[in-house]
């Protein structure tokens, strides 16, 4: 089961856009090559050239030394390479076993052979048995499913072709950190099994433990490649942005517990219960970041949920000395709450709308009517400078942006309102580290205007990074607060399993 | 527990409340006209709703696979323009059954045209449909510009009084139709239009071919159409241009009362039939009911909208109350 297969000075236009100017990349049987590139450099272009889903305008791609010419996904596939896309590829009307043995259901004298299709489901299940929070069977419908486990499907989906040449895009980005250990040991027997692996990620830590080289990507170009050995962090994204040194952690003065405890509190909430929020109580102060960790699906979401009102809850919630209750993420708005949610594209963005229209949907009532365009178009503008957006001009669909930037236009829309309560359900999911950088430091500029932040996130260093206190739910309630010296790496990944805040040292 | 299946009933699983609606009005029509369900009614009331059946099945696969076709109708009077004028109500029965088997391959042929248009250069389908509808529409018309023509009285006969074991031929109809679409539920061009029309992009990555797919719907619905073409000029025995006008929105009246997604990816056959005997038998509701004239479209109508709007008040109350 060898396979070789090389990118040779590939490109790719949309348009006026060019996605890939001189693309390259070798792969062989045995080894796991990180895909590196900021948001935008082409890394998901190239992943789908190599798996057919885009048609290369200009270079060669050859497998085993022989030139091939995909136009499909499915010509990919006959050769034995296999996806699991970064926007799932899953039918959610359809149950799991459907969708992982969609185009290659096991047949018996014509018909579809569902013993078949359930028991070899099962069989890929267990490779990720313990991982799921659900009762998940073959013939669970997929839709209803959290994130995390859509993306196991998505996978075990990929690795049922039994491929020889496996490409995980942004595979990881949803999967909590047990889920990826079990990933990598099972990307660890693959290789040895002889499948070569493109892993397409953003997270470093990530990258050093799985790669054994890596190609970087830049504006469309391959820039740099080599063998993971005896490179750094800062070497890579060095490569990644060219000129600019990470600093992509913003350090600032944490305030103590006494500290905090003397300033005025914005956000008061007792024993706030909702769908997998079961009894959570805490206090949010002026200028504090406030992190929300743990494992992934503990009730952070729904959590914030409640808070903007968009979902049903109970408990006492008081926004400086006003009990509040809201029934609709509106009334939210009107006490000044925003909240930036995770999944941008699908909660957050009107895609193919303007980037000016996409800033003002929430504020448009402050226009007036007729709704005065020119002061409206002003303050966008103003924004989107403040946010260093990088766009070809405010009437561009939001579509057109990099994810990174994206996520500034759903945070701007906010900031026009100006919000004294922000809060954040995993805002730099699948955004390169110089976008993060700058965000990190927006958040702390906005925490040093007096803004209150609560920020859930699934990258703990952003979290051990950014926040001046740490709540870390586990099975929708707070187990564990870390502040100060308990801040840490250590403690978060020991608190988010579960462990006490008297078993911590 | 009670409230567990109430819940099922009225949002996961859509057909037992087609069924529901079917007992009602079925027990409604029985109260008023207490000859409903013997055999000779049955039967001719079967044979009338065989072509909206018919039409609503093929009309249910397009939708499925998450298009719609509009033009099903006007498919349905080019056969039925076709059938009155070459084989005529002198015609011999080898030229009725060549005519007949022709006719299925202008449906066919009708449906490639929008299966052209939709999957190949991925027009929207409502909007094509319509457009084709007209072509279709209008094509009937230059064959047959004046109600006329016909059939054998053979055939209509043969339809009328057709009645394997003493059970009306549209149920025998109907089981086939039941038995082939279990029979493709269990093939892989089953599964693939639920999954176009659940999620085309994903289908596509999957390596689906979904523009196969879609053009093989709209043939189908052709098809589909055709077959309700021969049996309304079985029924009726007479040629008019313009009858199929009133069966496409009526078949997809049936699809949806059947429980069965506008946006694709979910629904069975069996609700569209239902959902066609639904439709069908509240006309003769109505009219039994000894209500003026007047009053009688405007009734059939609201009874339709009362029953398509009910799944989504359900859901309301239901999402009030958790």
């Amino acid at each position: 089961m060898t396979i070789s297969l090389s990118a040779r000075n590939v490109a790719k236009r949309y348009g006026a856009v060019t996605a890939l100017s001189d693309a390259n990349l070798d792969i062989r049987s045995g080894e796991v090559l990180a895909l590196i590139g900021a948001n935008g450099s082409g890394k998901s272009t190239l992943s789908k050239i190599i798996n057919g889903v885009v048609v290369l305008d200009g270079g060669q791609l050859l497998v085993d030394d022989r030139p091939v010419h995909f136009q499909s996904p499915h010509a990919a596939k006959s050769l034995g390479i296999s996806t699991v896309f970064q926007e799932l590829s899953l039918v959610p009307q359809m149950t799991v076993a459907e969708n992982i043995f969609l185009t290659r259901e096991p047949l018996r004298g014509g018909l579809v052979d569902r013993g078949a299709v359930r028991q070899k489901t099962e069989q890929l299940l267990a490779l990720f048995a313990g991982m799921f929070k659900t009762d998940l069977t073959p013939d669970t419908p997929v839709g209803p499913l959290p994130p995390d486990e859509k993306q196991i499907i998505e996978i075990l989906k990929a690795v049922s072709f039994n491929p020889r040449l496996l490409i995980l895009d942004e595979a990881t980005a949803s999967l909590d950190s047990r889920q990826v250990q079990r990933l990598f040991e099972l990307v660890v027997r693959w290789k040895e099994e002889g499948k070569a692996i493109v892993f397409v990620s953003h997270r470093m830590e990530e990258i050093f433990q799985i790669a054994d080289r890596y190609t970087v990507l830049r504006n469309g170009a391959t820039v740099g490649e080599g063998p993971m050995q005896g490179v750094t962090t800062r070497d890579l994204v060095g490569m990644m942005v060219a000129g600019v040194t990470a600093e992509n952690v913003v350090h600032r003065a944490r305030p103590t517990a006494e500290e905090l405890a003397a300033r005025k509190v914005t956000l008061d909430v007792k024993d706030l219960r909702a769908e997998a929020v079961h009894g959570v109580s805490f206090q949010l102060h002026e200028g504090e970041l406030l992190g929300l960790g743990g494992l992934r699906g503990q009730g952070q979401h729904q959590l914030l949920l409640a808070l903007f009102g968009d979902i049903r809850h109970s408990g006492n919630i008081t926004i400086d000395v006003t009990p509040v209750h809201f029934t609709h993420p509106r009334q939210a708005m009107e006490n000044r709450l925003a909240l930036v949610p995770g999944e941008r594209a699908k909660e957050g963005l009107l895609l193919i709308r303007s980037i000016l229209e996409n800033f003002l949907i929430p504020s448009w009532r402050r226009y007036g009517f007729p709704l005065r365009i020119g002061k409206a178009r002003q303050e966008a503008t103003n924004v989107s400078m403040s946010l260093n957006l990088k766009m070809a001009g405010l009437d561009a669909p939001v579509s057109s942006l990099s994810g990174g930037n994206a996520q500034k236009v759903v945070i701007g829309k906010w900031l026009l309102r100006n919000p004294r309560i922000l809060m954040l359900d995993d805002p730099t999911k699948g955004i390169d580290v110089g976008a993060k950088a700058e965000f990190y430091k927006l958040l702390a500029q906005l925490c040093g205007e007096g803004k209150s932040v609560l920020l859930y996130s699934s990258d703990d260093e952003e979290l051990i990074g950014l926040s001046d206190r740490v709540l870390v739910m586990h099975d929708g309630s707070i187990r564990t607060e870390l502040i100060g010296e308990s801040l840490t790496k250590s403690n978060l990944v020991a608190a988010s399993l579960g462990a006490t805040q008297e078993a911590l040292p | 527990m009670i409230r567990h299946s109430w819940r099922r009933l009225t949002n996961q699983n859509r057909i037992p409340f087609a069924l529901v609606l079917l007992a009602v009005v079925l027990l409604v029509n029985f109260m008023l006209q207490p000859n409903l369900l013997e055999p000779a009614t049955m039967n001719s009331s079967m044979r009338i709703f065989l072509p909206l059946i018919l039409v609503a099945v093929g009309q249910t696969i397009v939708i499925l696979a998450g298009g719609i076709d509009i033009s099903a109708g006007a498919i349905v009077s080019i056969t039925n323009a076709i059938l009155a004028t070459q084989i005529g109500t002198r015609g011999d029965t080898g030229t009725a059954m060549l005519m007949m088997l022709a006719v299925l391959f202008v449906g066919m042929a009708a449906g490639a045209v929008n299966g052209f248009f939709v999957a190949i250069l991925r027009l929207q389908p409502i909007i094509t449909t319509y457009a084709t509808s007209f072509l279709f529409g209008g094509l009937a018309l230059l064959i047959l510009p004046s109600p006329g023509g016909g059939m054998p009285s053979t055939f209509t006969s043969f339809y009328r009084e057709t009645r394997p074991l003493g059970i009306p031929l549209a149920f025998f109809i109907i089981a086939l139709i039941m038995l082939a679409w279990y029979g493709i539920r269990q093939t892989r061009y089953g599964r693939y239009l639920f999954a176009v029309g659940g999620n085309a992009d994903a289908a596509y990555q999957t390596g689906v071919p979904v523009n196969m797919v879609q053009f093989s719907t709209y043939m189908i619905s052709g098809l589909m159409a055709a077959f309700g073409g021969i049996a309304i000029t079985l029924l009726t025995g007479s040629g008019n241009a313009q009858i199929g006008d009133s069966l496409t929105l009526a078949a997809i009246t049936a699809v949806v009362i059947g429980g069965t997604a506008l946006s694709g990816g979910s629904g069975t056959i069996a609700g569209a039939i239902i959902g066609a005997i639904i439709l069908s038998l509240l006309p003769n509701l109505i009219s039994f009911a000894n209500i003026e004239t007047w009053w009688q479209t405007f009734l059939n109508a609201a009874i339709i909208v009362i029953a398509l709007a009910l799944p989504g008040f359900m859901n309301l109350l239901r999402r009030r109350r958790t």
